[in-house]
């Protein structure tokens, strides 16, 4: 029997071949390719945030064209505290606390590393100009026409239970809303008796304050009834946010009536309900 | 290398590790925790130093007035006592060679910077005993330059402590495995500091538990092959002998002992005590924390927060040198070249590790201390690093010359070594410096920097620590003022009293109290931003008729803490903090 034995071959590999064991060095290579990148990119961080001169810039343009009851909004959102130290005199607290931007004909984005906020989502925008890393644009639409504000028409003497009007935090956003307090298993009702409805009514409900969702974990709810019939029957569960809900009415004036509920077992049941009536 | 050459490199790590934190904290604010370690840790001195010095200081009446009380949180008794016994310490020392109160804080911190020091000592013999002196000393470095590692080791809290206490025990039981009965004894000993530092060392037994059943069935099996005519039990019994007789008795005898005997809380009702030291934490309320733009304070909590988090905190860089190691020491040990096999090294650092991240996977452990929380970790990671910088090198260093692209590989290898190490510790620095004072807002490259955490919907911050940064513009403001200007400070409440007594606030601006009260009572109040802290904004908003505030602290561009004033209180609207 004859076996063949593997002979080293010494002859020069032939073209790129000769380079394979190069292979090995690749882990070399990704960590000094990685350290390069990793000592740029930290030298870069915060570069595509606007600097204090961009807000300035973009703030002048937009005080420059800005209208009466104009919205502002910022984008990404957590560039919203330096927004309102540029532009906050110009967002009442009742427009910071909006239920929806739906009432808002002008909207002015002022965004930075490639945010859109929510409010402009699908809109095009009349007008931009970018201020170094801050994009500013106005985006013009028809605004929803407001009958009825349920929050601003709020008056005490409506509420059979504990209710006021109040700006809360529900799903972590400001909302002014009338907030009413359920007692555990019972119902907070606030009726209004002619109120003047359009063709649609809008609204959200929410819980309000983490630590009170944190606490107790049974849900809320709201039911909705225009002229004595249900028109909506919303569940605000703890992790839900700011939920929106909305039903056809007849135009004209009628009663609407607006239950919150807690469950047997939430003790402290903060339930933040807005509603517009539109045209 | 010589002896001598290791004792001066672990001289030069302890000096540097103690060293960078002390430089550092200087910058940082109080968090809220600090205030209850510092007052309960000068509690806890002061009646040391009475017992002491034999004035009756061990009855049952003065522990309870020092360690105890009714309530689970008296005198911090939900936590034991080592770090803050020590901080206590450290501050009568520095107070008695003429500390003044500005240097109180840095004072109660020391100990926690000595510890740092002590464990880049400890990681770098490590290192250096297994794999080698360059692995070892690359090992400390990555473990210095990592750095919410280096933010908490300038605290007077207890997770960077816990990392140098859970890393002692682990490497004594390690050595144990050799040196079975000093070294068995020493276990005990550091596993009785780590329980004596915080909850979380009851969980490393399970790494030992199971690292140890590994290496007594591989020592009886070879000793069952190379001595056939034995039985099963002799040989288990000769293995138990030779690889850590005391490792069981050290955890449960001598690691409590040393807990009791350090925690005078524990010398009466000792089974109530520790039962409700152990409750607190199972029982443990969830605070919020945003986690990939999610508010969560009730579980289930996602399983992957300890493993997204740690790709976000640690250099990259370092993870991917760690990811090689792992690889290759993987690769050793499947071949039979792994060093000291039958104590397996590296086996043991990955059972740490996943240990310390294990119960974040379980989807029930509250995840509001983010990374804080699995720091022991973080050695695994850094030794795998330097075992992986080591070994790509030289695999490189030798592939090139195999091709005919180098020549002399003897004495390239070490410059090649060196300068991939300058340059892997470079990037490291980079994170680390940028991430200098408020490293709690920052993230790696990889997740974009601070925007890029904000980007993520990572956690902004926690413990109030931030506050100190609007400090200076509080202090100008209340310069141009005649009367005093009450702050609503909500998280960083506790710090204000100690940040008036360092000399950082001016006595013009008191603290104006809690929530809607406090925000009615004052002047000017701060937001420190955290998704759950937005409540504050609004209830400030409310009172104050404005959502605009006077002053916005940012780090790369995130904002971190606003302040609002008072109509009336500012009469120009003030900059920026500049960075």
């Amino acid at each position: 029997m004859s076996t063949a034995r593997a002979v080293p071959d010494d002859s020069p590999q032939p073209g790129w071949r000769r380079y394979r064991p190069l292979a090995g060095a690749i882990p070399a290579l990704l960590l000094v390719l990685v350290a390069i990148w990793e000592v740029v990119a930290v030298a870069r961080a915060g570069s595509d945030v606007p600097a204090d001169g961009d807000w300035e810039r973009a703030s002048a343009a937009v005080r420059a064209r800005h209208q009466a009851g104009d919205l502002i909004v910022f984008a990404p959102e957590w560039i919203d505290p330096v927004g309102r130290l540029h532009l906050g005199d110009l967002i009442p607290v009742a427009m910071a606390g909006r239920m929806d931007a739906a009432r808002y004909g002008r909207i002015w984005e002022l965004s930075a590393r490639g945010g859109r906020a929510p409010e402009t989502r699908g809109l095009e925008p009349s007008w931009q100009q970018s201020f170094g890393a801050l994009r500013v644009r106005l985006f013009e639409r028809t605004p929803a026409v407001v009958l009825t504000d349920f929050v601003a028409a709020f008056a005490p003497g409506m509420a059979r239970g504990p209710a006021a009007e109040s700006l809360q935090e529900v799903g972590f956003e400001p909302h002014r809303c009338v907030l009413a307090r359920p007692r555990p298993g019972g119902t907070v009702e606030v009726r209004y008796p002619a109120a003047e409805l359009g063709r649609t009514l809008v609204g959200y409900v929410g819980l309000a304050d983490v630590f009170t969702r944190r606490d107790d974990r049974e849900p809320a709810r709201l039911e909705v009834s225009v002229g004595g019939v249900t028109v909506a029957d919303v569940v605000a569960g703890n992790d839900a946010g700011w939920v929106r809900f909305q039903a056809a009415t007849a135009p004209g004036t009628a009663e609407v009536v607006f239950r919150a509920s807690a469950g047997p077992n939430a003790r402290n049941r903060l339930v933040c309900f807005a509603a517009e009536a539109h045209q | 290398m010589t002896g001598r050459q290791r004792w001066i490199t672990a001289v030069i790590l302890l000096v540097v590790g103690t060293a960078a934190p002390l430089i550092t904290q200087r910058d940082h604010g109080v968090v809220r925790d600090e205030v209850v370690y510092m007052n309960a840790g000068t509690a806890y001195a002061r009646w040391w130093g009475d017992l002491f010095r034999g004035k009756g200081a061990a009855t049952t009446e003065q522990i309870t007035a020092h360690f105890g009380g009714k309530q689970v949180t008296d005198h911090n008794s939900e936590h034991p006592p080592l770090m803050k016994t020590l901080f206590g310490i450290s501050e009568a020392v520095v107070s008695r060679f003429g500390g003044g109160q500005q240097h109180k804080v840095t004072a109660y911190r020391i100990p926690t910077a000595l510890f740092f020091g002590l464990l880049l000592v400890m990681v770098f013999l490590f290192g250096a005993s297994v794999w080698g002196w360059t692995e070892g000393v690359l090992a400390a470095l990555l473990l210095l330059l990592m750095p919410r590692l280096l933010f908490h080791a300038g605290l007077a809290t207890f997770d960077a402590p816990m990392v140098t206490v859970w890393t002692a025990a682990l490497f004594a039981y390690y050595k144990s495995l050799e040196r079975p009965w000093l070294w068995g004894a020493l276990f005990g000993v550091a596993f009785g500091l780590a329980l004596a530092t915080k909850h979380n060392a009851v969980i490393l037994p399970a790494a030992i538990l199971v690292h140890w059943s590994w290496v007594l069935v591989r020592e009886t099996r070879s000793r069952r092959a190379a001595d056939t005519e034995r039985g099963l039990g002799t040989a288990l019994w000769r293995a138990l002998l030779r690889r850590g007789p005391l490792t069981v008795p050290a955890m449960v005898v001598i690691g409590p002992l040393v807990l009791v005997a350090l925690w005078p809380w524990l010398w009466f009702d000792t089974a109530h005590h520790v039962s409700r030291w152990i409750g607190f934490h199972l029982h443990h309320v969830d605070y919020n924390f945003e986690y990939l733009g999610q508010n969560w304070n009730h579980p289930p909590f996602p399983w992957h927060v300890a493993i997204v988090t740690t790709l976000f905190t640690v250099p990259t860089v370092t993870l991917v040198a760690g990811a090689i190691g792992a690889v290759q020491l993987i690769a050793r040990a499947r071949a039979g070249i792994a060093s000291q096999p039958e104590r397996a090294p590296a086996l043991l650092l990955f059972l740490s590790a996943g240990v310390a991240m294990g119960p974040f996977l379980l989807r029930t452990t509250p995840i509001f201390g983010a990374s804080k929380h699995w720091l022991p970790a973080m050695p695994t990671i850094t030794l795998y690093a330097g075992v992986g910088l080591v070994v790509a090198v030289r695999l490189a260093v030798d592939r090139l010359a195999r091709v005919g692209l180098l020549k002399r590989v003897e004495r390239a290898r070490p410059i090649a070594i060196a300068a991939v190490a300058v340059l892997v510790c470079t990037a490291s620095a980079f994170e680390t410096v940028d991430a200098q004072p408020y490293a709690l807002t920052h993230y790696t490259a990889l997740a974009g920097g601070a925007p890029g955490g904000a980007d993520l919907g990572m956690n902004r911050q926690f413990w109030g620590y931030s506050a100190v940064g609007v400090l200076p513009f509080l202090d100008r403001v209340a310069a141009h003022s005649d009367e005093p200007l009450p702050v609503y400070s909500h998280d960083a409440s506790m710090a204000w009293g100690v940040w008036m007594r360092e000399g950082l606030l001016s006595r013009k601006l008191p603290d104006a109290g809690h929530e809607e009260s406090g925000v009615r009572r004052s002047k000017l109040a701060i937001v420190i931003h955290e998704l759950h802290f937005n409540r504050h904004d609004y209830m400030i908003w409310r009172d104050y008729g404005t959502v605009q505030p006077v002053y916005v602290l940012t780090t790369d561009g995130v904002p971190i803490v606003s302040v609002y004033a008072r109509r009336g209180v500012i009469s120009s609207t003030a900059t920026r903090h500049p960075r």
